[in-house]
């Protein structure tokens, strides 16, 4: 037969009392029980506000809920969407450079061009 | 939130882990069925967290990260030894961890007056010998470390077991037990005095 130890007793003890009945003790777990049924007394279930039950539960069913879920776990709510907009906007910055690279370049050659004329104008 | 209307006190949440595992496949195939296990531990979570806590403001916000939580990781749940009901109060183990550090760096105060909600039509002198108890207990339970505090919220607000205990902090059931005989030591100790 195998003898349990202490913490083992306790707890089974404590089992007991949390299920509503009366355990039986020896002289060593008394005090440590009557701590424990005190402990049962006072630390009571609180619940909740009803409106704050109602508006998580919203949120839980909601689109709302899962999106931001996703934000608060550091995560994309729509991943695709910010792929489309990174890639939009990587297309739109290539245009721009392109676009500002040809208006410079023909600003150049329009400059170079006006004092061509004017060197041979002197 | 302390003018909230609040509803009677459910008792204690016992384990039903055949019940918990048809609700999460169930709400794995169809988030709406989460809301089974959203009544069925939202008393549990919001109790362990006030208790964590100590205000109704903080338990709420912690209920709700919980929860959120818990939908979003809820595919990847897996019946793997560890039941439902622990994977969640480790969630909520982790929320209210991370709240109290954020409010240690705060230096704010826990347990404010006006701790409980009293019912209306409460006994005054009931209600005051009540309120001198629990805050008796939750002032020795506040000088246990961190561990053994954990262990005893779990163990008598919650009625988690040794083994459940044991996986939300991430130790073995014996373990738990030592940690649940120590803290009643100590409390035993603190509380004669």
């Amino acid at each position: 037969m195998t003898t349990r130890s202490t913490p083992e007793r306790l707890d089974e003890a404590v089992e007991t009392l949390l299920a509503g009945e009366r355990p039986t003790v020896d002289a060593e777990l008394g005090p440590l029980l009557g701590v424990a049924a005190r402990l049962s007394d006072s630390l009571r279930p609180v619940p909740p506000g009803r409106s704050f039950e109602q508006q998580l539960a919203r949120r839980l069913s909601g689109d709302g809920g899962i999106l931001r879920t996703a934000r608060e776990l550091g995560l994309p709510g729509r991943p695709w969407r910010l792929l489309a907009a990174g890639a939009l906007s990587s297309a739109a910055l290539g245009v721009t450079v392109t676009a500002f690279a040809v208006w410079r370049s023909g600003r150049r050659h329009h400059s170079l061009s006006q004092r061509l004329l004017q060197r041979q104008a002197r | 939130m302390s003018g909230d209307a609040q509803r009677e006190p459910q008792p204690r949440a016992t384990a039903r882990p055949d019940s918990d595992l048809a609700a999460v496949r169930a709400a794995q195939r169809d988030r709406a069925a989460f809301e089974v296990l959203y009544r069925r531990y939202l008393d549990g979570i919001y109790a362990y967290a006030f208790y964590q806590l100590g205000d109704h403001h903080d338990a709420e916000d912690a209920t709700e990260r919980t929860f959120l939580a818990a939908l979003a990781a809820l595919p990847s749940f897996r019946d793997e030894g560890a039941s439902f009901r622990a994977w969640l109060y480790r969630i909520a183990h982790n929320t209210a961890s991370n709240a109290r550090r954020s409010r240690f760096r705060r230096r704010a105060q826990p347990l404010p007056e006006g701790f409980e909600r009293p019912a209306p039509d409460a006994d005054p002198a009931r209600l005051v010998a009540r309120a001198d108890e629990l805050r008796e207990v939750l002032d020795a339970l506040a000088e246990l470390p961190d561990e053994r505090r954990q262990v005893v919220i779990l163990r008598f607000v919650d009625g988690l077991s040794a083994a459940e205990i044991g996986e939300v902090l991430g130790r073995s059931p014996g373990a738990a037990r030592v940690l649940l005989h120590r803290a009643l030591r100590d409390l035993s100790a603190r509380l004669g005095r």
